[in-house]
C-alpha cells in the first residue's frame, strides 16, 4: 500500500474544500462512524453539562491562551476550600500542567483543587492539532504550492497547546495517553494529518470513558497502520495464512490489561511457585487478532478496492476505520474466557465483545491507573494508592466504569500525590520529569512567546537536543518502559522503578543542559522563535535571594536545597550590574536579564528541579 | 593468586591452545610488519530490534525445503518468498518467468536469486539429501565475507531454559523462557536471561570479568551507542553512552566555558550543581552521577579520537535498494564509533571490551518485501564496512580482535499474513571478525516448512510456522565469551543454564 499524497485535491480547490468541510462537519470528535460505536458523544456530554451545571465565562490571560472560555463551575458544596499554599499550588500544577505559571498558581489559590479539577474535565475541548495542520497546509501552499505537511508541523501546535492551551490537564493527560497508546511519527507509514488527528482523539477521550477511548484509538486509522491492524484479513485455510496478530497482542500488553494477571493494587499476582501467571495465552492472541480482521479505510462506498487502500483521499487518514464484511474472519473466536461462535461476519459486533472482555478485565483498573499516576505524580506509587485508583476505575461511585474524570480527579486529590509529609516521609516517591515536559515548563513558568505564531520548536528527538519528541517514540514501547529499573544506581539497588531513566545517560544529559542553554539564553527553533523575556525575574535581579526564591516556587515546588539556594545566589551575584549611567541603560538591562537566566539555568540543570517531589 | 584470578588467566590461556584463531593472528601480525596489534578484544553486538525474519535472510535451498519455503510465501496481497538461486533479476514492469507476477522495485521477482553460500561442512537433511544454503539478494557483502571466511552463519538460535523437543513444547512439559513472543521481554532474554526488569546482561558480566585489564579505563568497558541496553549492564561495570560525532562525548557548554551569561565564575557553579554538589535525594544522586561521569570523561575520550582523526574511514554512501536513494546508514555509523574507539583503545588502554549497536525496523507485520530487504542491505552494507576499516586502523589489522555478531528478539513465522509475518522464536544468525573461523554454518539447520496433511516437521510449531530452538543463545554467547577471554567457570556463572546443552562451544570463534 503506497502513501497517498494530498494531491487530489489542491489547497484552495473546491474539492479540497469540500473534503475539509466534511471532515470538519464532524464536530467535537463525533465522526461518520463513530455513531455506529460509540457510548456517547462529546456534542451530546456538552449539552448535559450546559443544561445541569452552572457556567462561567473567562478570559485568560495571554501566557494562557488569551482565549475566553466557558466552563462550568463545581457546584457549592458547603465546603470550605481549603487555601493552597504557593508551594502546594505550584506542585499540584506540576504534576496536572505542562508547569506552574503566575496565573495558573493564582487562579488555583482562589478556587482551590476540587474546583479546578471540575473546571478542568469538564472543560471543551478547545483546539484541534488536525484543523491546525490543515490551516497551516494552507498557508504552506500559498507560497509553494507543491508544500507537504511533515512532523514539525505536528510539533508546532504540540508546543503551542502544551505552552499556552487552557485546557491544561487535558494536554497533561494526552500526552500520558500518548504513551501508552502509543502511535509514533518515526514510523513512515504515518500520515501526519492522521498523527495530529490522532492526537485530538486523544484528547477527546482524556475524561471520557475508558471503553470509548479504546474503541476510538482501535479503530483510528493511524494505529490501524501503526499496528497493522488495517486491512487485516482474515485467515486463509489454504494457504496457511493467519491473520495479523500485533494489534491483537499489543493492545493486551501495553494498553488494557498488560503481561500478569494483577491484584487491585498493581501487584503481580504470584502462583504457588512464585511465578507470576500470564494474563494471556499465544492462543488468545491468535483468537484475537481474528476479531481485527477486515476493518480498513474509509470510504462512502466502501469496496474490495478500498479495503487495500484504492481511492483514498485526504480524510482516509482522519476517519475511523470501518468494517468490511467480506475480509472479517467467521469462524469461532475464542479468547481471554469469551466465545463468539461461528457465524455470518460481524465485525462490529465482535469488536463490541473483544472490547468489552478486555475492558472488564480486572487487570485495567491497576494497569491503566498506575501507569496514569506514574506519568503525572510519581514512579513507584504505593499499592495502596493505585489500589485506590484502581477502585475508582471500577466504580466512580456512579456504578460508572472507566470513568476517566473520576481517575484523573482521583489521581491528582489522592493524599499521596497532595501531601508533601509523604514525599517527606517516603523517599522512594518522586520521579524524573521527563524531557519534553522540561522544556515545556520552561514556556510556562517564563511566558516563552511564538515570534512566529507557529512555535517552530521543530524535532527535539536528537540525542544532543531532548532525545524526545511528543507522537515519535521509537517504537510502541514508548520513549520508556513503565517497569524500567536503572541498573547500577541506587534506585535500581533499591528495587526501584524509574522509567524516564531509561533515556538518562552520558550523552543525553548533557544534551539537555545544551539544549536549556540555548533554549533559555536566545530561544529554542526557527530563528530562535519560542523565547522567553523573564519580565518578572528582571525585577527580581538585583535581589539575588528573591530570584532564587522565585525559581524555588516556579521551578522546584518549595524545596530547593539550601546548597543550591547558595550556589545560584552566588552566581548570580557574580553577574556585575554596572552602575547606572545616562547612557548605560542597555548595559545595566543586559546585567539583569543575564542573571535572571543564569539563575533559570541553575535552576533547571539542578537535580531539585529534575527529580519532581 | 587467589583462585578467581587463576581461572580467569588460564581461561586466558586456554584459547590459545585453539588453533584458528591464534594462527590468524600470527598470520596479521606477520602481515603488519612493522607494527603489531596490541593486545586487544572486543565484541560487537548487532541488535536488531523487532525480530528479524531470518527465514528471509539465511535459506535453505535444497530442493524440498526450498518448496516448502516458497510455497508458504508465494501468496497474499504482496507475497515475501524470494527468487531461488540463480534466477535473473525481473525488470520492474516485466512479468517474472517464476511466479508471473509482474515486477516493481519492493516485490522479490526485482531482486534476482537469492545468494548462495557454500558452508566448508556438509549438511544434509534428516532424510540424507545433503543441504545448501543462500542468504538474500541484497547481502552480497555478506556472501562476499562468508566465501572470505571472516563471516559464520549460526543456525536456528534461540532463548532456551534447556533443550526441548516438540513433543515437550506442545505438551509444556519442559521450562521455557517466560513471555517468548513478547518484544521487550524477548529483548531482556537475549540480552539479560530474563524477562523485562532485568538489570544485568551478559555483555556486562563479561565485562565485570575482564575489566581487570582494562586498568584505569574500565570505565570504558561497556560501550553503547544506541542508548541504555541492558546487555551491557554487568553488577560491577557500568555502560557508558557515545554520541556518533566525530567527538563521542558532549560536553556541557556552560560548564566547561569561560564564562556563563557574563558570569566568569558561573560556570563552576553549574558544574557543581549538575554533578550533584546539592543532591540531597538518591534520585538525585543517581542523576548527577551520570552527569558526572559523563564531564570526567569527555576530554579524554574526545582526544583520543581527536588523534584519530579521519584513520578510521566514513562509511561509503548506503544506496537504499528498493527507492535508489542514498540514505545515512545509522548502522554503519555507529560501527564507525566503534571503530574508532578500536583505534583509540591503545590510547586510552582499553584492552577488553564489549560494544552494543542497533538497528531498528524489523517487526514487519507488514510491508515485510519493502522494509526488511532495504534493512538487510544496510546489515550487509554496514559488516562490509566495518570488515574493510578494521582491516587498517593506523595500519595495522584488527579484524581478528573485534568479533560482530547480531541479535534480535526472535525470528518470524514462515507464513505470511498476506504482506508480512508475526512473531515466532528460533532464527539464524551471523558472526563476523578475523578470528571467526568462518565460511561455515553452525548449529543444527531446522527443517523447513509448515505441517500439512503429508508433512510434520519436527522443529516447527504453531500453524503459522515457529521454529524450536536448536541452539541457545546461552550456547552461542558462551562460544563468544570464551573467545573473549572469558574461563569456562566464569561462563557457568554468567550462564547457569549452560550445562543444560550438549556443547557449551559452538566453534564458531
Amino acid at each position: 500500500m503506497e502513501q497517498v499524497t494530498i494531491t487530489s485535491a489542491a489547497a484552495g480547490s473546491p474539492e479540497f474544500a469540500a473534503l475539509a468541510a466534511e471532515a470538519a462537519g464532524e464536530t467535537g470528535g463525533v465522526s461518520l462512524g463513530w455513531a455506529a460505536f460509540s457510548v456517547g458523544t462529546v456534542a451530546s456530554v456538552a449539552a448535559t453539562t450546559a443544561a445541569v451545571l452552572p457556567m462561567v465565562t473567562e478570559t485568560l490571560g495571554p501566557v494562557d491562551g488569551g482565549t475566553t472560555s466557558t466552563t462550568p463551575i463545581l457546584p457549592d458544596t458547603g465546603k470550605p476550600v481549603t487555601p493552597l499554599s504557593a508551594v502546594d499550588a505550584s506542585r499540584f500544577l506540576t504534576q496536572a500542567t505542562f508547569g506552574p505559571t503566575d496565573s495558573t498558581v493564582g487562579l488555583l489559590r482562589n478556587i482551590g483543587v476540587d474546583a479546578w479539577l471540575f473546571q478542568q474535565v469538564w472543560h471543551p475541548v478547545m483546539a484541534s492539532h488536525r484543523a491546525y495542520v490543515d490551516a497551516r497546509l494552507v498557508a504552506l501552499r500559498a507560497v509553494n504550492p507543491q508544500a507537504q505537511l511533515n512532523a514539525t508541523h505536528v510539533y508546532e501546535t504540540f508546543w503551542r497547546e502544551a505552552a499556552t492551551a487552557p485546557d491544561q490537564l487535558r494536554q497533561r493527560v494526552k500526552l500520558a495517553l500518548s504513551e501508552i497508546f502509543v502511535v509514533s511519527m518515526a514510523d513512515p507509514a504515518i500520515d501526519v494529518r492522521g498523527a495530529a488527528s490522532y492526537f485530538d482523539m486523544l484528547g477527546e477521550n482524556a475524561f471520557g470513558n475508558f471503553r470509548t477511548l479504546l474503541e476510538q484509538m482501535a479503530l483510528h486509522p493511524m494505529m490501524g497502520v501503526y499496528l497493522t491492524h488495517l486491512a487485516n484479513q482474515k485467515e486463509d485455510l489454504n494457504t496457511g495464512r493467519k491473520p495479523d496478530e500485533n494489534f491483537a497482542r499489543e493492545v493486551m500488553q501495553l494498553m488494557s490489561i498488560g503481561v500478569y494477571l494483577l491484584n487491585e493494587d498493581g501487584g503481580v499476582r504470584m502462583d504457588g511457585a512464585g511465578q507470576g501467571i500470564p494474563s494471556y495465552s499465544p492462543n488468545d492472541i491468535s483468537e484475537l487478532a481474528k476479531v481485527f480482521t477486515g476493518f480498513s479505510w474509509y470510504h462512502p462506498t466502501p469496496t474490495n478496492n478500498t479495503f487495500f487502500g484504492g481511492s483514498r483521499n485526504v480524510n482516509s487518514y482522519v476517519l475511523p476505520m470501518i468494517p468490511y464484511p467480506f475480509y472479517h474472519s467467521t469462524s469461532q473466536k475464542s479468547f481471554l474466557g469469551t466465545v463468539i461462535p461461528a457465524g455470518a461476519a460481524n465485525p462490529a459486533g465482535d469488536l463490541r465483545i473483544a472490547l468489552d472482555a478486555i475492558f472488564n478485565h480486572a487487570n485495567v483498573g491497576p494497569f491503566i491507573g498506575k501507569q496514569l499516576i506514574q506519568r503525572l505524580v510519581t514512579s513507584n506509587p504505593s499499592p495502596s494508592y493505585v489500589a485506590r485508583v484502581a477502585a475508582v476505575f471500577a466504580n466512580d461511585g456512579q456504578g460508572v466504569r472507566g470513568d476517566m474524570k473520576a481517575v484523573i480527579t482521583a489521581i491528582l486529590t489522592d493524599g499521596e500525590a497532595r501531601q508533601f509529609s509523604w514525599a517527606a516521609s517516603h523517599p522512594s516517591y518522586g520521579k524524573l520529569r521527563e524531557p519534553v515536559v522540561r522544556l515545556a515548563n520552561w514556556m510556562r513558568a517564563f511566558g516563552a512567546a511564538s515570534v512566529s505564531g507557529n512555535w517552530l520548536v521543530g524535532s527535539t528527538s536528537g540525542g544532543t537536543l531532548l532525545g524526545q519528541s511528543a507522537l515519535t517514540a521509537p517504537s510502541v514501547f514508548n520513549f520508556f518502559r513503565p517497569g524500567y529499573s536503572p541498573p547500577n544506581t541506587r534506585m535500581g539497588t533499591a528495587g526501584l522503578v524509574a522509567p524516564e531513566f531509561q533515556g538518562v545517560d552520558e550523552v543525553s544529559v548533557a544534551g539537555y543542559v545544551n539544549t536549556m542553554q540555548t533554549a533559555i539564553g536566545t530561544g529554542i527553533g526557527t530563528g530562535s522563535d519560542v523565547r522567553a523575556g523573564y519580565f518578572a525575574e528582571i525585577q527580581l535581579a538585583r535581589d539575588p535571594a528573591a530570584l532564587a526564591e522565585r525559581m524555588n516556587a516556579l521551578l522546584c515546588c518549595g524545596h530547593m536545597s539550601s546548597v543550591l539556594r547558595t550556589k545560584l545566589i552566588e552566581a548570580v551575584t557574580s553577574v556585575t550590574i554596572p552602575a547606572p549611567t545616562p547612557t548605560n541603560q542597555a548595559a545595566v538591562d543586559t546585567a539583569l536579564l543575564n542573571r535572571s537566566k543564569l539563575a533559570v539555568l541553575m535552576a533547571m540543570a539542578s537535580p531539585d528541579y529534575l527529580i519532581q517531589r | 593468586m587467589d583462585r578467581r584470578h587463576f581461572v580467569k588467566t588460564t581461561g586466558a590461556l586456554s584459547i590459545l591452545g585453539a588453533a584458528a584463531p591464534f594462527a590468524t593472528q600470527l598470520a596479521a601480525a606477520g602481515a603488519a610488519a612493522a607494527q603489531s596489534a596490541p593486545d586487544y578484544k572486543a565484541l560487537v553486538c548487532i541488535f536488531l530490534f523487532g525480530g528479524n525474519d531470518a527465514n528471509n535472510m539465511l535459506l535453505a535451498t535444497d530442493t524440498g525445503s526450498f518448496d516448502r519455503y516458497f510455497r508458504a510465501r508465494n501468496t497474499g496481497a504482496d507475497p515475501i518468498a524470494l527468487m531461488p538461486v540463480g534466477t535473473e533479476r525481473t525488470p520492474v514492469g516485466a512479468t517474472s518467468p517464476v511466479t508471473g507476477r509482474v515486477a516493481q522495485a519492493a516485490t522479490p521477482e526485482a531482486w534476482g536469486g537469492v545468494l548462495p553460500i557454500a558452508p566448508r561442512t556438509a549438511h544434509t537433511t534428516p532424510d540424507g539429501v545433503p543441504r545448501s544454503f543462500a542468504v538474500h539478494p541484497f547481502m552480497p557483502g555478506v556472501q562476499a565475507l562468508f566465501a572470505a571466511n571472516r563471516l559464520a552463519a549460526v543456525a536456528n538460535v534461540g532463548p532456551l531454559v534447556r533443550p526441548i523437543t516438540k513433543a515437550q513444547y506442545l505438551a509444556r512439559s519442559v521450562p521455557t523462557p517466560a513471555n517468548l513472543f513478547s518484544h521487550n521481554d524477548q529483548q531482556s532474554v537475549w540480552q539479560a536471561g530474563a524477562v523485562e526488569g532485568a538489570r544485568v546482561g551478559w555483555g556486562g558480566r563479561m565485562g565485570d570479568m575482564l575489566a581487570s585489564q582494562n586498568g584505569g579505563a574500565s570505565l570504558f568497558t561497556a560501550i553503547s551507542t544506541a542508548g541504555n541496553a541492558v546487555f551491557l549492564s554487568g553488577r560491577d561495570i557500568i555502560q557508558y553512552q557515545l554520541s556518533t560525532a566525530a567527538l563521542p562525548a558532549l560536553v556541557v557548554n556552560g560548564a566547561t566555558a569561560a564564562s556563563l551569561f557574563g558570569s566568569s565564575s558561573a560556570p563552576a557553579g553549574l558544574r557543581e550543581i549538575i554533578q550533584g554538589a546539592s543532591a540531597n535525594h538518591f534520585m538525585q544522586f543517581d542523576h548527577t552521577a551520570v552527569t558526572a561521569r559523563s564531564m570526567a570523561s569527555a576530554t579524554t575520550l574526545n582526544s583520543a579520537f581527536a588523534a584519530v582523526g579521519t584513520g578510521v574511514a566514513a562509511p561509503p554512501a548506503f544506496v537504499n535498494p528498493i527507492t535508489g536513494l542514498t540514505e545515512t546508514n545509522s548502522l554503519a555509523v555507529q560501527l564507525q564509533t566503534v571503530a574508532r574507539m578500536v583505534a583509540s583503545s591503545n590510547t586510552l588502554g582499553a584492552k577488553r571490551q564489549v560494544f552494543f549497536v542497533s538497528l531498528g525496523g524489523w517487526d514487519t507485520h507488514d510491508f515485510q518485501n519493502r522494509n526488511q530487504s532495504a534493512n538487510l542491505a544496510r546489515v550487509s552494507h554496514a559488516l562490509t564496512y566495518f570488515d574493510s576499516v578494521l582491516g587498517s586502523v593506523a595500519g595495522v589489522d584488527r579484524r581478528a580482535q573485534v568479533t560482530t555478531f547480531t541479535a534480535s528478539d526472535f525470528s518470524r513465522t514462515l507464513n505470511t499474513n498476506g504482506d508480512g509475518t508475526d512473531h515466532a522464536w528460533g532464527g539464524h544468525h551471523f558472526v563476523s571478525g578475523g578470528a571467526v573461523n568462518g565460511g561455515d554454518l553452525y548449529g543444527a539447520f531446522p527443517t523447513i516448512g509448515v505441517d500439512t496433511a503429508g508433512f510434520v516437521n519436527p522443529d516447527m510449531v504453531s500453524s503459522s510456522g515457529h521454529l524450536i530452538p536448536t541452539t541457545a543463545v546461552d550456547q552461542y554467547a558462551a562460544t563468544l565469551g570464551a573467545w573473549f577471554g572469558v574461563g569456562a567457570g566464569d561462563l557457568a556463572t554468567i550462564f547457569p543454564n549452560l550445562g543444560q546443552f550438549s556443547r557449551p562451544n559452538l566453534g564458531f570463534v
